[in-house]
C-alpha cells in the first residue's frame, strides 16, 4: 500500500473529505499568527505541502490539486506545545499499573529515561489534540532522587509519537526532594553539586559508589548531560532556591530551565540576567506550602517585564488544552496577548530545541497548526481543525464517542449498540 | 432620582463613601442549637447599582438595568429605577451576577498552606464518621477564603472528605472575614451529610484489610448504618411519645443519620459512576430519605433522565477526567446534557484553584455544549454556579438569584463573566461590599497573610 493510499484510507475512516488527501493545503483568509513576530496577519494565504509550511503571503496562487480551506472569521496559529507533562506515561493516574512516570523504589535517578514507556495509543493523546495541542514535553515525575531522569518530546499526530528522546534532564529542588536525601533542602543542593562535580571526571571503571551515592548508571547520565548541552529542567518554587538553581547553572555550565517557579517573580532580574527560561502554571497562586508562600497570579507578567522567556503548562496531562485558559488568564493579569501565545508555541520549541521551525508557521516549518473558531485564548472558542505534520488529524476521541452514545437517552437500541 | 448619568462617579469614589457609612456588626442573633450561626449582615446605606448587564440567575438577562439594595436585600431590579437618597454605583459596561456559590469546597478544612498541621478535612479512621462536623475543623484564617472572594464566591458548602462512606456533616458558609466559624455560618442553612460511594472508601479501608474493600462492602456498610439509624430514631420517637420508654443513649453519628431520615439534613453524595448513582437512589428509597445532589457526578449524562425524574442535582466539573477509573468516562458535555434533560445541573470546584474561577468552569461547560451543537446561553449557564447551587443547599429562597426580596449577594464583573479576560470588580454579601478591586483597603487579609514577607507584607 502506498503512503498516499494510507493517508486516504485514514481520512475516509475519520470522516474528512477525500479532497484532504490533496497535493497540499491552502488556508485562505482569517487572522494568522505565524509567531515569526507579534503581528496578526489578515487576509493571508498559507500553503502546506509535504508536511511543511511552503509559503505565507497575500494573494498567493494556489497550486492545482490543493485543498482550499476558507478561514474567514477564524484564527490560525501554530499547534500548542505543552512544556511539562506526563502524556503517554500514564492512563489513569490513580492506577499504578498504568503509570510509568517515575522510579520510586529502585536506585535509578538521573539515569532513568522515560522514552521506552511512552505509549502512542494512550487515550489522553486524542483528547489533547482535539483541543489543539500538537506537541508535548514528557517529563519524568519525582521518584527517589532530586534528579528524576531524562524526558522526551512527542508529537500528537498519528503513528510513532516520540520525536526527541533525551530531550532534557529533569529534577526538583524543594521540600519534596529534601525527603529523598534525609530531610533538608540544603542536602538537595549538596547532592546536586557533588554529583555534577564528580561527573566532570567520572570514569566508569574507576567509580565506586558508596551507600547513597549515585550509581554508575546515574553518573553516566550526569556526564552525558554535561557533554550534551541539553537543558536541565528543575522544578523549584521558592525564591532562594531558584537562586541556588541559577548558581548550579553558572558553576557547571548547565542550560537551566526553571519549572514551577511560583516565586520566580521575586528573582526575575537574576533569571533575566542569567537567561533562564521559566515554565509556569499561571493559575498557580495558592500559598499551598512553605515553598511558595509568594505565589501570585501576575507571576508571568513580572517575569516578562524583566525579560525572562516564559512558557506555560496546563498542569494536567489529561487536559493539556487548558493551556489556552492558562494563557488567557495570564493576559487578564497583564501579559501581552502575543507573549501569552508565544508561551505555548514558539518559546517552548526554541527552549527545548525542537528544531525545524516548530512552534511557528514560517516557510519550512513543520506544518503543525490549528484553525480556531476565534481567539484561541478565550473560553468560548474551540479548535475546528488540527493539522500535525501536514495532515489533518481526527478530532474524535473516546470522549466524543461517549457523547454520541449518550446524547439521546430515548430510543430502543441498547446503549451497547449505539 | 434624576437620570443616572447625572450621578456618574467612579467606583473607587463610591467605595469610599460606602466604607465610611458602614456600622459594625451588632450582637449575635439568637439562633437555636449548639454551634449556631452568629453571622449578622452589616448595616449598609441604600445603594443603586445602575447600567449593568444583569444575568439574574433565574435564566434572565437584563441590559442597562439597575438593582436597588436596601438593608442588605434586593429591593428592586429593572430599568428606570429611581431612589434619590441612594448611593450610586455606576456600572455601565459592567456585568452583574448573583454571588457565586460553590457546593463542594474544602476551604478551611484543607487550607493553604497544606501541612499535616492544617489537614482537617478527612477523618480517615472509620468508614462511618457521620459523627464529625466539617465546621469543627474550619480555620477561618485560611488565605484561600479571600482568594475565592476575589473570584466572586459569596457562599460555599464545606464538606468533609470522601475517604469514608459517611464523611460527616457539611456546613454552608458565607465568605466573610471572621474570627470564628460561627460568624461565617449561613443563618438557617440546613446542614448536610457527606456520603461517598465508589473507589475512595474501598481503597482506604481495603488497603487496611478492613471493610469496605469492595463496592459490595460499601453498600453493605451504608445499609447497616441506615438500619441502625432507623432503630435509633424509632426508640427516640417512642420515648418522646411515652414517658415510660427510655430514650436511646445519645449517639452523635446516629443523630446525623436520624437527621437525614427526619428530612432536616441534606444528603450530598460523592458518586462518579452512573450505575452506582442508581444503586444509591435505590438505597435512598429503601430507607426513606432523599438525595439532594450527587457530587463529582462525571457520569450523570448517562442517566440524566433518571436524575431529572428523581429531582436530584448533579454537581460536576467542567472537564476533569481520567485521574481514577471511575472518572475515566468524564466528558465536557456532561453539564449541558444534564441541563438539557431537565435535571438540576451545578458546576462545583472541589478545588482551591477552581473555586477562584467557577465562572470560567461554567464557561467551558457552555462552550462544550455549543461545540456539540446544543443551544444554551450565558443567562442559562450562570444558574450552574448560582441558583441551582443554592437549591441543592436548601438556601434558594434566600440567595442565588437577583430578585426582589433576596439577599443582596452580588458580583460586579468588568466584562462578560464567561470571558477568560473578565475580572471581578466588586463583591457584595448581604449588600455589604466585601471586595473591591479598585480599593486595596477593601480586600480582606487573613491573619496568616500578615507580614509574610514572601507574600508581600501587609
Amino acid at each position: 500500500m502506498t503512503m498516499r493510499a494510507n493517508v486516504g484510507l485514514l481520512l475516509v475512516l475519520v470522516g474528512w473529505p477525500v479532497a484532504a488527501a490533496a497535493a497540499g493545503v491552502a488556508i485562505v483568509g482569517g487572522t494568522l499568527h505565524t509567531l515569526e513576530d507579534d503581528a496578526a496577519r489578515e487576509g493571508m494565504t498559507l500553503l502546506v505541502a509535504d508536511g511543511r509550511i511552503r509559503a505565507v503571503g497575500e494573494n498567493l496562487e494556489i497550486p492545482p490539486g490543493y485543498e482550499r480551506i476558507d478561514a474567514a472569521g477564524r484564527v490560525v496559529t501554530p499547534g500548542l506545545i505543552e512544556s511539562y507533562s506526563q502524556m503517554g506515561l500514564m492512563e489513569i493516574s490513580g492506577e499504578a499499573s498504568t503509570v510509568d512516570t517515575h522510579v520510586a523504589e529502585f536506585r535509578l535517578g538521573p539515569g532513568f529515561d522515560v522514552q521506552y514507556a511512552i505509549n502512542p495509543a494512550s487515550t489522553l493523546l486524542p483528547v489533547n489534540r482535539r483541543d489543539g495541542v500538537t506537541r508535548a514535553v514528557v517529563a519524568p515525575a519525582a521518584g527517589n532522587d532530586p534528579l528524576s531522569g531524562w524526558g522526551a518530546a512527542i508529537h500528537l499526530g498519528d503513528g510513532p509519537v516520540l520525536t526527541h528522546p533525551r530531550l532534557a534532564m529533569f529534577g526538583s529542588i524543594g521540600w519534596q526532594s529534601a525527603e529523598f536525601v534525609g530531610g533538608s533542602r540544603s542536602a538537595v543542593i549538596q547532592r546536586l553539586r557533588w554529583g555534577f562535580e564528580e561527573a566532570r571526571s567520572f570514569r566508569p571503571d574507576r567509580y565506586r559508589s558508596e551507600h547513597g551515592d549515585y550509581t554508575r548508571q546515574d553518573m553516566a547520565a550526569l556526564q552525558a548531560l554535561l557533554a550534551s548541552g541539553a537543558p536541565i529542567v528543575l522544578s523549584v518554587r521558592r525564591a532562594n532556591e531558584i537562586a541556588q538553581a541559577v548558581a548550579l547553572k553558572r558553576d557547571f555550565g548547565l542550560p537551566l530551565v526553571v519549572h514551577g517557579g511560583a516565586e520566580a517573580w521575586k528573582v526575575a532580574g537574576l533569571l533575566a540576567e542569567q537567561r533562564v527560561p521559566v515554565i509556569i502554571d499561571p493559575l498557580d497562586n495558592l500559598p499551598e506550602d512553605y515553598d511558595q508562600l509568594g505565589a501570585r497570579l501576575d507571576n508571568a507578567t513580572i517575569l516578562w517585564r524583566a525579560g525572562v522567556p516564559v512558557m506555560f503548562t496546563a498542569g494536567t496531562s489529561f487536559n493539556a488544552g487548558l493551556l489556552r485558559q492558562a494563557a488567557g488568564n495570564a493576559v487578564a493579569e497583564g501579559l501581552p496577548w502575543s507573549v501569552a501565545l508565544a508561551a505555548v508555541t514558539r518559546v517552548p520549541a526554541e527552549v527545548f530545541r525542537l528544531g525545524g521551525g516548530a512552534g511557528t508557521l514560517t516557510p519550512g516549518a513543520a506544518a503543525d497548526l490549528v484553525v480556531w473558531t476565534g481567539d484561541p485564548l478565550e473560553l468560548s472558542t474551540w479548535a475546528e481543525r488540527v493539522m500535525i505534520g501536514g495532515a489533518w488529524v481526527a478530532t474524535e476521541s473516546r470522549q466524543t464517542r461517549l457523547l454520541e452514545r449518550y446524547r439521546q437517552l430515548d430510543g430502543d437500541e441498547p446503549f451497547g449498540f449505539r | 432620582m434624576n437620570a443616572p448619568t447625572t450621578l456618574l462617579c467612579s467606583l473607587a469614589m463610591v467605595a469610599g463613601i460606602a466604607g465610611a457609612g458602614s456600622a459594625g456588626a451588632g450582637p449575635a442573633p439568637a439562633e437555636r442549637g449548639p454551634y449556631a450561626s452568629t453571622y449578622e449582615p452589616r448595616s449598609t446605606e441604600p445603594t443603586m447599582i445602575t447600567g449593568a448587564t444583569i444575568l439574574t440567575g433565574t435564566g434572565g438577562r437584563l441590559e442597562n438595568a439597575s438593582v436597588y439594595l436596601v438593608g442588605g436585600r434586593i429591593a428592586a431590579v429593572g430599568a428606570g429605577l429611581e431612589a434619590p437618597d441612594a448611593q450610586v454605583v455606576e456600572a455601565g459596561g459592567l456585568w452583574l451576577t448573583p454571588g457565586i456559590i460553590d457546593v463542594h469546597s474544602h476551604l478551611g478544612n484543607y487550607p493553604s498552606p497544606s501541612l499535616p498541621a492544617t489537614a482537617d478535612g478527612n477523618e480517615m479512621t472509620d468508614p462511618n464518621t457521620a459523627r464529625v462536623w466539617a465546621e469543627h475543623g474550619v480555620w477561618p484564617q485560611d488565605p484561600q477564603f479571600p482568594l475565592a472572594l476575589a473570584g466572586g464566591v459569596t457562599t460555599m458548602q464545606i464538606l468533609p472528605g470522601s475517604a469514608n462512606l459517611f464523611g460527616g456533616r457539611g456546613v454552608t458558609l458565607k465568605n466573610v472575614p471572621a474570627r470564628t466559624v460561627q460568624e461565617m455560618k449561613f443563618p438557617g442553612a440546613p446542614q448536610s451529610l457527606k456520603m461517598a460511594c465508589g473507589e475512595n472508601p474501598k481503597r482506604v479501608y481495603g488497603a487496611r484489610n478492613q471493610s469496605p474493600s469492595t463496592r459490595m462492602g460499601n453498600v453493605a456498610g451504608f445499609r447497616a448504618a441506615w438500619i441502625e439509624a432507623g432503630a435509633y430514631r424509632r426508640k427516640r420517637a417512642a420515648a418522646e411519645a411515652d414517658d415510660d420508654s427510655d430514650p436511646p443513649d445519645r449517639n452523635l453519628g446516629l443523630d446525623t443519620l436520624a437527621g437525614v431520615l427526619d428530612g432536616e439534613i441534606l444528603v450530598h453524595n460523592h458518586c462518579y459512576r452512573a450505575d452506582e448513582m442508581a444503586v444509591m437512589i435505590d438505597m435512598a428509597r429503601e430507607f426513606g430519605y432523599r438525595i439532594a445532589a450527587f457530587h463529582h457526578a462525571v457520569e450523570s449524562y448517562k442517566i440524566a433522565d433518571l436524575l431529572a425524574a428523581e429531582g436530584i442535582c448533579s454537581a460536576m466539573w467542567a472537564d476533569w477526567w481520567g485521574f481514577k477509573l471511575e472518572a475515566f468516562d468524564g466528558i465536557n458535555e456532561n453539564v449541558a446534557l444534564v441541563e438539557q434533560a431537565g435535571a438540576c445541573a451545578i458546576v462545583h470546584s472541589d478545588s482551591a484553584h477552581g473555586i477562584q474561577r467557577l465562572n470560567q468552569e461554567a464557561a467551558k461547560a457552555l462552550t462544550a455544549a455549543r461545540r456539540a451543537g446544543m443551544t444554551l446561553n450565558e443567562a442559562e449557564a450562570i444558574r450552574w454556579i448560582t441558583l441551582n447551587a443554592a437549591r441543592a443547599l436548601g438556601i434558594d429562597s434566600e440567595t442565588g438569584s437577583i430578585e426582589a426580596g433576596k439577599a443582596a449577594d452580588l458580583v460586579l464583573w468588568d466584562a462578560n463573566p464567561f470571558s477568560v479576560y473578565a475580572r471581578v470588580q466588586q463583591v457584595y454579601i448581604d449588600g455589604y461590599r466585601y471586595f473591591d478591586r479598585a480599593d486595596p483597603g477593601r480586600q480582606p487579609v487573613t491573619d496568616f497573610d500578615l507580614h509574610q514577607t514572601s507574600r508581600g507584607s501587609r
